[in-house]
């Protein structure tokens, strides 16, 4: 027990370090996921076979290969990046692919005659994508949004093999330099633990805020 | 630079990574299968009117759901070595791969197990079956129908998951790409071509997966 207290510092620093990480790469990850939906949206006769290609390649590889090829692949074309700059450009780019999955769901989940309303009423169709679809298709991700940051949050783990200073690098460097191996994995399983649930909570919040709205 | 070149070099990787895959897929397997029936058993447990055990379904589910693989992994791996019972890496990664799936897979059945109208375990009951012979007879092999596109996809997460096990020292499809590459200096070719061994892993898997469902599809 006291060997845990003793950790709490560095476990804390490090938990700020993996919530970092793993909330702006799935803050980057959504954007270009949100950006790539409303381009095949838009330009769905071009993009939607390289679309398709897209997301079958991000999501046939596992998430470590595709960082691999980022930090020791890429140098070798002339794009050196830091190990901090590596993961988040690698766990945007995997996690975009999931994200724009997901927007494209909440596009889905909307009746296409609501498109048909609007234009009748003479609403162009930016006005109605911003309007009208957007905060529908927000209101119908947000579970799935919170899911996928957890995932994004869980991928960042393997970081720790390039060196990120994170929490499963921080308690292996516990464990190498301590020679304890019970305390530190205890430590670091709660530690995400608490961090995924965070989220979750988070996101439950947030539901239960909007559902009230919704109604009216 | 040339193309032949490269496609030289790539046809000389082919022994090893192949290799590799094979390790890659035996673990996916074992896990796969042995995470099916521990998944079956924590959904028994999480469905049990006992509390105790009830709520440490629910706890494991919780906590292998909320951590990732790696960290789990890890404690597989070096826990019972500090218990002194040290355990060989690909030991520690199948059954880390199985236990962690049984959490997903319980997930998944028991959303099946809660489509399967309650009169049929009644009409078990009156024909004399056992619990146990109405959860393996009649229940499973309808979950497993129902439930089949998410377990296929469960079965191409397991695959992926799997590449993390090279950190503990098992000659995986990665492990085997970070050996390549550290020999031949040449990271970006073997690292692209070993993630196309997994795209080419998954792709078939999912093809396979259709297949079944649409065979499953027309016979009922």
């Amino acid at each position: 027990m006291e060997s845990l207290l003793s950790l709490a510092p560095r476990f804390g620093k490090a938990m700020l370090v993996t919530l970092a990480l793993g909330l702006s790469s799935a803050l980057l990850g959504a954007l270009c996921g949100f950006v790539l939906n409303a381009l095949r949206l838009r330009f769905t006769r071009w993009l939607s076979r390289p679309y398709r290609a897209y997301i079958w390649l991000v999501r046939g590889m596992p998430y470590l290969s595709q960082m691999v090829i980022v930090y020791f692949g890429l140098p070798v074309l002339g794009l050196t990046l830091s190990a901090v700059q590596a993961t988040v450009v690698s766990l945007a780019f995997y996690s975009a692919a999931y994200f724009a999955e997901i927007f494209r769901a909440g596009w889905a989940s909307i009746p296409p005659s609501q498109l048909d309303a609007a234009r009748a009423f003479g609403i162009g169709r930016a006005a109605a994508f911003r309007t009208i679809e957007l905060p529908q298709a927000l209101v119908f991700s947000i579970p799935l949004l919170a899911n996928q940051t957890i995932l994004v949050i869980k991928e960042s783990a393997v970081a720790s093999i390039i060196t990120v200073p994170e929490l499963t690098m921080t308690a292996s460097e516990v464990v190498s330099s301590t020679y304890t191996y019970i305390a530190p994995y205890a430590m670091l399983i709660v530690c995400y633990w608490l961090l995924t649930q965070f989220i979750a909570l988070t996101a439950r919040r947030v539901m239960k805020l909007i559902a009230p709205l919704e109604d009216a | 630079m040339s193309a032949p070149d490269l496609l030289a070099r790539c046809l000389g990787y082919a022994p090893q990574l192949l290799d590799g895959a094979v390790t890659t897929l035996y673990l996916s397997l074992i896990a796969v299968v042995c995470g099916f029936f521990a998944g079956v058993f924590i959904h028994v447990l999480s469905a049990s009117h006992n509390r105790l055990l009830a709520g440490f379904a629910r706890t494991y589910v919780s906590v292998i759901r909320g951590t990732p693989m790696l960290a789990q992994l890890l404690v597989f791996y070096y826990v019972p070595t500090a218990l002194g019972l040290p355990l060989p890496g690909v030991m520690s990664a199948a059954i880390g791969l199985s236990l962690n799936t049984a959490a997903y897979q319980s997930q998944i059945l028991g959303a099946g197990f809660r489509s399967i109208p309650r009169g049929q375990i009644e009409a078990a009951q009156t024909f004399n079956l056992t619990r146990r012979q109405a959860l393996w007879h009649i229940e499973i092999p309808q979950v497993v129908a129902l439930t089949l596109p998410a377990l296929v996809s469960e079965m191409i997460d397991v695959v992926k998951a799997t590449a993390v096990v090279s950190v503990i020292a098992v000659t995986d499809l990665m492990r085997v790409g970070q050996q390549l590459a550290s020999v031949s200096y040449r990271p970006l070719e073997v690292y692209t071509l070993a993630a196309c061994y997994y795209l080419a892993i998954t792709t078939l898997l999912s093809l396979a997966g259709r297949a079944l469902e649409r065979r499953i599809a027309r016979r009922t």
